[in-house]
């Protein structure tokens, strides 16, 4: 099975990426992390006690056999239970991330979608009146402020200042109509932002297509735009597209979008997140970044078994 | 050769260097040099207030709360009667501050470890710092800068060293590919030939032949790192004290639901104006610094 | 030659071909006029940049735009004008009447389409076949060009095949629909040595076979020798010799066309110390002189050179046009 084989070694590949992730975290987050030793003590402790709460949690080890127990619970896919509510990790996980999917996918799905669009339009008429007021409006949506963004559009939707049709903050996923209420505003502003740099970026991808030599041969043959457009440039530029998209999966599934769920008060892995580094919750942390680390290692493997598919220049060896 | 090729030649038939050209066709850039003025007078201002000529009773209460815009308060006060004005003015140097550091910071750590995963390709050197950039792109950028906090125990610098810890990878991947290509060229192989050390031929006759990529990057990481600021010090992890944009905006969102806007509006259409002129900016310089542009 | 025959199969009169630069406007192909007959062969040859690809590519309108437009002349072919024809009439003589093969073999075909899908295409859209026509008649072009097992070949990608069978594969696919006119832009400058004299060979051998008519742009006046009828020199944008292969080589009459041609080692020759090159840069095209383009580099220069550029013009007794003041006897 070659693909099986393919599969399973750029997986061991993807190792020691995962190693220098939960090495830095560990690091970062729990030796150099809060000292929790207090928040576990009563009034005036003895140094017994204080010593007896420390060999509890482990500080008294030395760091490499720390570092291994950490590991060994990642292995194990054991991250115990938050500090804070004593909720086990993986049911907090299993409750918050598919609302922050819910939460993500419309602005995700629009802003590529639309940027994509808009950047073919751009492309076409590159140049002309059209190409320059595409990449102004992109300009400006990569020169505001995500946050003021939000802002402006909960003032513009949610405010008596404004059109005062949205709910100010919150979610509610329980009707579709609930749904669309609470992720309306949310989803503007991703839009926004997000078209400003998707715009650019696959604005540049396409005209680089669309500027090589096998385009000027297939117009030499007398090949209608439409299908020009289709077979030498749409499909060589899948590659770069293709490469932006998978990437940012692994971060709209783990960390989902901390402002945005923060902000409007949103139960999603992004809200517990900002919670947990707010409260120095480690199990909750420690969860989200390796989860993130593996993410990204099988995006990485999603993105180049596409390449395989769309050019066959690539091999999968 | 394709027509586009063939009348680039035509062009760059002239011998003058990549700078002179850049810097002709910079001036001729009438968007290019507007953005410039605007980065320029932001300065300034920034200027103004490290040396004290302004600005500086931005943390006074001075005044009654939410006064409306006069010739007292130019942009009125805000929930406790501070002059918003002082307080933009001084944002503006915080956010030369954090954007000059992490531009200057990110673009020489990207310069010296992409240069050196690059003179050292294929070798294990190269592996560590490619390793080392898969591992920092995959830990979440809010996450770093709150685990680079809770180490530096809080330290104001927890937000500079974390932009930097990110920034350099994008600057260091550029800087690895262009090495490769220059460490077979001529002049670089005459150099081993005579027995230069391979620390001089890296930082004396490779890395300055890449340095309008590094000008750009650090353009590029100067905008980012004020874009951070903003989202970082609202969520309570950035500036610690002072005041900025971010920590205005942040203190605004109480105000906005109250109906009161100058101190959201202020701080969003002055960094709005950094950000924009910056990018502008930015973008003229790598048009006027690519050999392709023959437009 | 001259513009008074009628039974010409394309007649290009006073063509001009302008980019826009953000240094001013340049003219990359200035007053170019030359006629070609069924089954004849031209050769255009210059330096790069002296505008023969730009020619080339105006034959199928296919000069890059923006930045660049054909300001003025015409071009008649089979009694319509392409200058002024619309896109979906340019479309239609693409590939089946005027067919075209580039420089780059390694990158003009599409990487991510079979050769066998890229010449279907052409054949479907054109020829009106059926999928199974076209593939066999693709089979069939691919045995014609010398590919060995053509009908395994057909199912290859563009980068399993070396450079020299990726521009058989372009010939193959230029020749499918029967065109009247093969514009050929370098199509052996990026092959080695002993590929370009098979492929260079073909191409004519099929010239012959299909009885078309050929451009053929290139740089090397060894090729123009072997393969060519007539040849137009350009230098600068502009024609500066246009006559018969004997008459070229017999005696050139322009100061750069001898120039070109004393630059040419040759076997038979005593032997030479060194080549004679000719002294000098090609000017800056949006620079150039208010006279002849060359005459910086002419040893035969004199002050009118310098103040009015020559007009080409028919010598007596010849059939060579020349743009000097001071052609060679």
């Amino acid at each position: 099975m070659e693909v099986f084989q393919y599969v399973l070694r750029k997986l061991l590949a993807g190792i020691p990426l995962v190693l220098g992730v939960t090495l830095i975290s560990f690091v970062l987050i729990v030796y150099f992390g809060p000292d929790k030793t207090y928040e576990l003590l009563g009034k005036n402790p003895t140094a017994d006690e204080i010593a007896e709460i420390r060999s509890q949690l482990g500080y008294d080890q030395p760091f490499v056999t720390r570092y291994m127990d950490y590991l060994r619970e990642i292995v194990t896919l054991d991250f115990g239970s938050s500090e804070s509510t004593d909720e086990k990790v993986s049911s907090i996980l299993a409750r918050t991330v598919p609302t922050s999917i819910a939460l993500a996918i419309p602005g995700f799905v629009l802003g590529n979608l639309l940027g994509v669009v808009l950047a073919l339009v751009a492309a076409y008429y590159r140049g002309f009146w059209v190409d320059k007021f595409i990449m102004g409006f992109a300009a400006v949506g990569m020169s505001i402020s995500f946050l003021i963004a939000i802002i402006g559009f909960q003032i513009l939707f949610s405010s008596s200042d404004g059109l005062d049709l949205l709910p100010v903050r919150g979610w509610d996923m329980s009707t579709p109509l609930q749904y669309i209420r609470y992720v309306t505003v949310p989803t503007l502003a991703t839009v926004f932002v997000a078209l400003g740099y998707n715009t650019r970026f696959y604005r540049a991808v396409i005209v680089e297509e669309m500027t090589r030599d096998h385009v000027r041969t297939a117009r030499a043959f007398g090949v209608p735009p439409v299908q020009l457009f289709y077979r030498n440039i749409l499909k060589n530029s899948m590659i770069p597209i293709v490469t932006r998209i998978m990437f940012s999966i692994p971060v709209i599934v783990i960390s989902g979008s901390l402002l945005l769920e923060s902000y409007f008060g949103i139960p999603g892995v992004g809200k517990v997140t900002y919670d947990a580094i707010v409260t120095g919750d480690q199990p909750i942390l420690k969860a989200v970044v390796v989860l993130t680390a593996v993410l990204f290692v099988i995006a990485q493997l999603l993105a180049d078994i596409c390449y395989r598919v769309v050019d066959p220049r690539v091999s999968l060896k | 050769m394709s027509a586009r090729a063939e009348v680039a030649v035509s062009v760059g038939a002239h011998g003058d260097s990549l700078w002179s050209k850049a810097l002709r066709k910079f001036r001729r850039d009438r968007v290019g040099m507007w953005s410039l003025a605007v980065v320029l007078a932001y300065a300034v201002v920034a200027l103004g207030v490290v040396l004290g000529l302004w600005a500086g009773d931005w943390a006074d209460v001075s005044g009654p709360k939410w006064a409306p815009v006069s010739g007292e308060y130019w942009f009125g006060t805000n929930i406790i009667g501070q002059d918003i004005f002082a307080r933009s003015l001084y944002s503006t140097r915080t956010a030369f501050e954090v954007g000059l550091v992490v531009a200057l910071g990110a673009t020489a750590l990207g310069a010296v470890l992409g240069s050196t995963a690059g003179f050292f390709s294929g070798s294990w050197i190269d592996e560590v710092i490619i390793w080392l950039m898969g591992v920092l792109d995959s830990v979440p950028f809010i996450l770093l800068v709150a685990a680079i906090s809770y180490t530096l125990q809080g330290s104001p610098w927890a937000m500079h060293i974390a932009m930097i810890a990110t920034f350099w990878i994008g600057t260091a991947r550029l800087i690895r590919g262009e090495v490769i290509k220059l460490k077979s060229l001529e002049y670089v192989e005459a150099a081993h030939a005579i027995g230069v050390s391979r620390f001089m031929i890296i930082f004396r006759h490779i890395l300055p032949n890449t340095f309008h990529i590094l000008l750009v990057q650090a353009t590029l990481s100067f905008v980012a790192a004020i874009k951070s600021e903003v989202i970082l010090s609202f969520l309570g992890l950035g500036v610690k004290d002072g005041m900025s944009w971010g920590l205005m905006i942040s203190e605004s969102t109480f105000e906005v639901l109250a109906g009161f806007f100058n101190n959201f509006i202020a701080a969003s259409v002055l960094m709005f104006g950094l950000v924009m002129a910056f990018n502008m900016f930015s973008d003229a310089l790598q048009d006027a610094l690519d050999p392709r542009t023959v437009k | 030659m001259a513009s008074t025959e009628n039974n010409a199969l394309l007649s290009v009169r006073d063509l001009v071909v302008e980019f826009e630069t953000d240094q001013g406007v340049l003219r990359a192909v200035d007053g170019v006029s030359f006629d070609i007959h069924p089954g004849e062969t031209l050769g255009l040859v210059g330096e790069s940049g002296c505008g023969k690809t730009v020619t080339g590519l105006s034959m199928l309108g296919l000069v890059p735009s923006p930045p660049g437009r054909i300001a003025s002349g015409s071009i008649m072919f089979d009694g319509s004008d392409l200058v002024s024809m619309d896109e979906t009439g340019l479309r239609e003589i693409r590939g089946s009447q005027i067919s075209m093969i580039f420089q780059e073999p390694m990158t003009a075909l599409n990487p991510v389409f079979r050769i066998g899908s890229q010449m279907r295409d052409v054949l479907q859209r054109h020829q009106k076949l059926t999928r199974r026509q076209a593939h066999s008649t693709a089979i069939e072009m691919l045995a014609k060009v010398g590919i060995p097992e053509p009908a395994g070949r057909v199912d290859d990608y563009p980068h399993q095949l070396s450079g020299g069978m990726r521009q058989r594969v372009m010939i193959a696919m230029a020749l499918s629909c029967g065109p009247k006119l093969l514009v050929a832009d370098e199509p052996t400058t990026a092959l080695d040595v002993t590929t370009q004299a098979q492929v260079l060979e073909q191409v004519v051998r099929l010239q012959k076979e299909f009885g078309m008519a050929m451009i053929l742009i290139t740089h090397d006046l060894g090729v123009v020798a072997e393969t060519c009828q007539q040849a137009v020199v350009m230098y600068c944008g502009r024609i500066v010799e246009r006559s018969s292969i004997e008459a070229l080589f017999a005696s050139p009459r322009h100061p750069y066309t001898a120039g070109l041609l004393a630059s040419i080692p040759r076997v038979t020759d005593e032997r030479q110390e060194v080549l004679p090159v000719i002294p000098g840069m090609v000017p800056d095209l949006l620079h150039l002189p208010q006279g002849c383009a060359f005459a910086e580099r002419c040893s035969r220069v004199r002050d009118r050179c310098r103040q009015k550029s020559p007009r080409l013009e028919l010598l007596q007794s010849t059939q060579t046009s020349v743009a000097c003041y001071e052609p060679n006897a």
